[in-house]
């Protein structure tokens, strides 16, 4: 027999459904106004040469596309990002992660220093950039420390591969605090039994470490990776102040040809198309790590 | 009855106010964000308000995240414009008269009055736009010269700077013998891409060697091909014999890590707080670009980092026609000038500065900027083609920097950037 409804329960269903709308609109009209319109402007654009000003405006289809896929500059900034991720990944791993061990084996104050090593997190890329400009110029003081040691100074910004390493390392100076954070709740979440087992068992410090604290740490471990390999594709401020993506491109990232082609060059449809490609390629790649990541859990994991 | 009175006045006064009001243009001007302009402009818009009843001047300064450009890009194209805005260099000028969003000032009644009364009719030429029209009224100009210590050039046993090319490699040959760590220049950005950057190093040697040749023209590139590869080849000379430093240097010029640098008139006020032993023909002089050995010319042209403003055509008639009052009104009197000297430092763009009598206080106060006047009428301002950022990004890219690191010879270098340059322009 079918159950008659309640139409009191439903009116109280109804109501709770529209306060429920009722405080989420902000949020939603925000995410629509500043999100959604402009996702579907911004894709609009892709198929056009439009300035944004000009009374003529030409769909061009898919060349666009073509001229990206063909662009020196968006290989450069293709390689670049997986360049500066090569070197990222694994300083800001054992920085956070050395950072992360230090502060959970200290029996006080960890919130304090905890924090302290979070502040660069906080700091202007704009007031940084400028700061190890001055510490890598040629007339800085480190520059005859080098030419007592090596004979010479390095130059830092005008060797492909040193001006790589420079941004990466300046990027993990910054971010090695905030994912510190994230080990940290890591670590406090690791059942103290395990260790005493292991303990019991004659384990080394070695081994509880390899076999106890890094798989028990995967999730914090899986969060960071995905966060870090984001972030190298948006890398931009630290190449905007030091390098202007150069020398001959060599530090040239996607968000340099994105500003450059749509704030400089005036054009939103190429600069569009550019972000596009750029979120394809994040997206394909934060897959990647994460089938790469889950893997090594169903392996190693504390699952 | 007396309140009856009383209200009667008050309505009246009201009314009369509204009717004022009505009867008032308000139109907007934005100013480059910068204080000393914005200062400059709201001084200029409360006079101008004061002086009449029918036109109301607000001024305001633009927001320049990202850019000044792309502001005002973003304000034309959701029908926000002002009235008039500053700050606009000729390429970004070309895109906006491209795009049919701004007015051809030359076709306002009193046009003529302005380029007559501020002595400008020679350089009014060079700011003409392909199709014959002037779109930007040049505000002001630095003619960009190049600093030396003229300290360390006696010291090395040199009177004055050096006029050609052969001339800074001989003061190159002797600093180094003198100072092995010292360098005729250091300028990290000749290994840069950015494509600003090239004005205040190529294009003021090339409009120097070529005589001010346009580079582009139209969508063709005209550029003196001769006076480019020698420009190329000065820069990748320059690298090769360690005379040029392309490492960053904190303040290199003033710290006499080099000896030679692009000066504009903007670094004095602050030479004046940090490095008060700078002092014009004491320790250091300004002059003219070098020229190539075989240019046989008594003077050397030079890139004019000069900016003006623009009317924007999605204004109405009346607010294109109220602004124009005003900017008349600023730019037809010197003593407006001289406030814009006083107030940012910077010399107007006008053809009288040296000769007329109302700029003589300046100059006395501000000797460093003679030879900033002088030059005004040999500076070129920047090409005025809507692909300029590109045009430049692939000059610097194909053509000088791989010059100055070696990678090809400038005669590849110039055919490299020309057919991308040409490739670009179709």
């Amino acid at each position: 027999m079918r159950k008659s409804r309640n139409p009191n329960r439903m009116k109280k269903v109804g109501w709770v459904e529209v306060r429920g709308w009722f405080f989420t609109s902000p949020y939603l009209v925000f995410t629509l106004i500043f999100f959604i319109l402009p996702l579907i402007w911004g894709f609009y654009l892709l198929f056009t040469n439009w300035n944004l000003i000009s009374p003529q405006k030409e769909f061009i289809g898919l060349l666009n596309f073509f001229e990206a896929l063909k662009s020196p500059k968006v290989h450069a900034a293709f390689f670049t990002t997986y360049k500066a991720m090569a070197i990222f990944m694994p300083t800001v791993l054992i920085s956070s992660l050395g950072i992360a061990l230090l502060i959970n084996s200290i029996p006080r104050f960890k919130g304090i220093i905890a924090v302290a090593f979070f502040l660069p997190y906080l700091v202007s890329g704009v007031a940084f950039s400028l700061v190890v400009k001055g510490v890598i110029s040629y007339n800085s003081p480190l520059s005859p420390v080098f030419r007592q040691l090596f004979g010479y100074i390095p130059d830092w910004l005008g060797t492909p591969i040193l001006a790589i390493i420079v941004i990466s390392l300046m990027i993990t100076w910054k971010l090695s605090g905030y994912y510190a954070l994230i080990f940290l709740s890591g670590l406090s979440s690791i059942p103290k039994e395990l260790y005493e087992a292991a303990d019991v068992d004659g384990a080394t410090s070695w081994i509880k470490f390899w076999k106890i604290t890094i798989p028990m740490l995967y999730p914090a471990l899986y969060t960071v990776m995905i966060l870090a390999v984001g972030l190298m594709f948006g890398i931009f401020t630290e190449p905007y102040m030091l390098t202007g993506g150069g020398p001959q491109l060599a530090t040239h990232t996607w968000y340099l040809e994105i500003y450059y082609q749509a704030f400089s060059a005036m054009r939103a449809g190429y600069g569009s198309t550019i972000a596009f490609i750029n979120a394809i390629v994040t997206f394909i790649s934060i897959i990647i790590i994460r089938k790469i990541m889950e893997g090594w859990g169903k392996a190693y994991g504390p699952v | 009855m007396k309140k009856i009175l009383i209200l009667s006045l008050m309505l009246v006064l009201v009314f009369s106010l509204v009717a004022t009001a009505q009867a008032q243009v308000k139109v907007t001007y934005w100013t480059a964000p910068n204080p000393p302009q914005e200062v400059f402009w709201r001084n200029l818009s409360e006079k101008f308000n004061a002086s009449q009843n029918k036109i109301n001047v607000y001024v305001t300064a633009m927001v320049e995240t990202p850019s000044s450009e792309s502001t005002i890009t973003n304000a034309v194209a959701g029908g926000k414009a002002p009235a008039a805005s500053g700050n606009i260099f000729p390429g970004f000028g070309a895109t906006l008269a491209n795009s049919e969003a701004v007015v051809a000032l030359d076709t306002l009644p009193g046009f003529d009055e302005i380029i007559e009364k501020r002595a400008m009719k020679e350089i009014i030429e060079g700011w003409k736009f392909a199709d014959g029209h002037v779109y930007i009224l040049p505000v002001y100009a630095n003619a960009m010269l190049f600093g030396w210590r003229i300290d360390t050039l006696k010291e090395l046993g040199f009177t004055e700077a050096p006029a050609t090319y052969s001339g800074i490699m001989d003061v190159g040959k002797a600093l180094k013998a003198k100072y092995p760590d010292r360098f005729l220049i250091a300028r990290k950005e000749l290994i840069e891409p950015t494509w600003w950057q090239r004005w205040f190093d190529f294009f003021m040697l090339y409009n120097a060697a070529s005589d001010g040749r346009p580079f582009v023209t139209g969508n063709e590139v005209t550029a003196d091909d001769e006076a480019v590869i020698k420009v190329f080849k000065f820069y990748g000379d320059l690298k090769a014999n360690d005379y040029l430093l392309t490492m960053p240097a904190t303040d290199p010029f003033e710290t006499e890590v080099s000896i030679w640098r692009s000066l504009g008139p903007w670094s004095f006020p602050g030479w004046k707080e940090r490095f008060p032993e700078l002092v014009i023909n004491k320790t250091f002089v300004a002059a003219p670009p070098p020229l190539p050995d075989d240019v046989g010319l008594s003077y050397a042209k030079t890139f004019a980092d000069a900016k003006g403003l623009v009317i924007y055509a999605q204004r109405s008639p009346e607010e294109q026609a109220a602004i124009w009052e005003f900017i008349k009104w600023v730019f037809t009197d010197p003593i407006n000038d001289l406030a814009w000297i006083d107030a940012t430092g910077m010399l107007p763009m006008r053809g009288d500065l040296v000769t007329n009598s109302t700029f003589d206080r300046v100059f006395k106060e501000h000797p460093e900027l003679i030879p900033y006047a002088d030059e005004m009428a040999y500076a070129v301002p920047a090409i005025a083609n809507e692909k300029f950022s590109d045009i430049q990004t692939i000059l610097s890219d194909k053509g000088l920097v791989p010059v100055v690191l070696g990678k090809v010879t400038p005669q590849q270098g110039w055919a490299d950037a020309k057919a991308a340059i040409e490739a670009l322009l179709k």
